[in-house]
């Protein structure tokens, strides 16, 4: 089902400081970012549905997890946009594929280039001068950041454009993109399912004469094991009935404070 | 010397600020060299601004909060040693050394906070529902707030109870609460991920996890090439998907 977009570039740029604006501030374990993207799109999902029902529908999609880079996020919503505002609500669940596949590499190449690579060269350059008592280093990298805010105000609608470009020249293959981007998001995911949990056991496992430390011990076996087993111990908790996320944090910060008094975790 | 209180306000306020623009906005973006500036213009000591914001920025170079971990606040570290630099007259090294555990414990009010914006989030989405979408983004108004209060909390205790109270309540509150919250920080960020896993085709296509996961944890692959390798995975995915098409269709031709 096409429909006539109603999106403008004045409409992405409002949206994008929203977010900008937002962003992190609205982190949470559960959804991570996903609050901050309903209230910086939220405005442009009312344009494109009038009609309350699908509003809450899209808003819902937009609920879910999401975390990406902030920068780069922008670009994101832009595609995602581009094809909600041509394909209706029936594009919910390609927005869903899009946005997940999307997020894992922008945020690799943001947390490479903008979170490290950048404040590495301009925290050099700031910090040398400052302790020699020269503001000019802190002027350049307030300046920078300057610049890439008025970047970032425009790439919601870059997206936008590039997306809706995309959606017309591939229009029926949506299907197929999504399953693909999925391939891609899922492989990322595996990845960080290996590094996204950094707790450590300082356990030292003893027999007789050999003792070894059991961080040393699990890694041997699978490496990664604490953070794979969090994660796997979650998702099945996740999967049980009557469990909600905010009970499960709480289980999960009675289980750290046990283990830390235990020694088990640190 | 003391700090009058237009200064006390001015600094929470930047403690405040660094740390709402750090998770937004990004122009101060909380980096000690410019935070050190800022505080310089506050107390009139440019010199001594700069070099404690110059010593943390090289400290913290490489420290980078990805993907929604806590790490120290060397940007509110830097406030409060410039602070105490400037009161106990002692020098930038003495600020230093005070400064940085006030830092430290930003990774608690991290945690706190964050936990905090998962009611913000369920509330807001039980709004959506309900179709009350003024109230859905008026709530949503609390996040930036919390992060306001919680982050600027140990500055405004150390600059008006100083700071021998929040090593005080450091060393008061039990090991196990301070570790406990630490190493719930730890483990709380793989409950983003499976969640993920339940709202993707992870049964699916598991083998693509698999592969994720032996880059990462077999080999160390950064993410960024893990995310290059998936988009090669993708692609063969793609151009299987298209040719097990064409071949389809040629075949029906065939049988008639």
């Amino acid at each position: 089902m096409s429909r006539e977009p109603v999106l403008t570039k004045k409409d992405c740029v409002k949206g994008a400081i929203r977010w900008s604006l937002m962003a992190v501030t609205t982190f949470n374990y559960d959804t991570q970012l996903a609050p901050a993207v309903v209230f910086g799109i939220g405005p442009l999902l009312r344009k494109i549905y009038p009609d309350d029902d699908e509003y809450v529908e899209a808003l819902n999609n937009h609920f879910k997890y999401f975390n990406t880079h902030p920068w780069v996020a922008n670009l994101v919503f832009g595609a995602t946009l581009a094809l909600e505002d041509r394909e209706g609500i029936s594009a919910c669940d390609a927005v869903q594929n899009i946005k997940v596949s999307l997020m894992g590499p922008l945020a690799g190449i943001g947390d490479t280039l903008i979170w490290t690579l950048l404040p590495t060269i301009l925290g050099s350059i700031a910090g040398y001068m400052a302790l020699e008592g020269n503001p000019v280093g802190v002027i350049l990298w307030l300046l920078t950041n300057l610049f890439f805010i008025a970047v970032r105000t425009q790439l919601m609608w870059v997206g936008y454009k590039e997306g809706t470009k995309l959606i017309t020249k591939f229009g029926n293959r949506i299907a197929q993109i999504t399953d693909a981007a999925s391939v891609l998001g899922l492989t990322v995911v595996g990845a960080l399912a290996a590094t996204v949990v950094t707790a450590k056991t300082s356990l030292v496992f003893q027999m007789g004469e050999i003792s070894m430390p059991l961080g040393d011990l699990l890694d041997k076996i699978l490496p990664s094991m604490i953070s794979v087993l969090t994660v796997w111990a979650l998702y099945k908790l996740i999967g049980r009935k009557g469990m909600k996320v905010t009970k499960i944090i709480l289980i999960v910060i009675v289980f750290s404070m046990i283990c830390s008094a235990l020694g088990i975790l640190a | 010397m003391t700090l009058s209180a237009l200064q006390i306000i001015l600094l929470i306020l930047v403690a405040a600020e660094i740390n709402l623009d750090r998770r937004g906005l990004s122009l101060t973006h909380a980096r000690p060299a410019i935070v050190g500036f800022l505080c310089g213009l506050i107390l009139g000591d440019m010199n001594s601004g700069l070099y404690i914001g110059g010593t943390f920025t090289l400290m913290s170079l490489g420290v980078a909060a990805i993907g929604g971990s806590s790490v120290p606040d060397y940007g509110v570290a830097t406030i409060i040693a410039c602070a105490f630099a400037k009161t106990t007259g002692q020098g930038p090294e003495v600020g230093i050394t005070i400064g940085l555990p006030v830092g430290m414990l930003g990774v608690q009010m991290d945690v706190l906070y964050k936990i905090c914006n998962s009611f913000i989030a369920q509330k807001a989405q039980k709004y959506a529902n309900e179709k009350q979408f003024t109230k859905m983004y008026r709530i949503l108004y609390l996040c930036p707030v919390m992060v306001a209060v919680f982050m600027s909390l140990p500055t405004a205790i150390a600059l008006t109870a100083g700071a021998p109270l929040v090593q005080m309540i450091l060393d008061v509150l039990p090991a196990w609460v301070t570790g406990g919250l630490s190493v719930a920080g730890k483990l709380l960020p793989g409950l983003g991920i499976a969640m993920l896993l339940h709202y993707m085709p992870a049964k699916k296509y598991f083998n693509y996890i698999l592969i994720g996961f032996v880059m990462s944890a077999y080999l160390g692959m950064p993410v960024l090439g893990i995310a290059l390798l998936g988009l090669a995975l993708a692609y063969m995915f793609y151009i299987g998907n298209e040719q097990k098409a064409t071949v389809g269709f040629a075949g029906g031709l065939e049988d008639e």
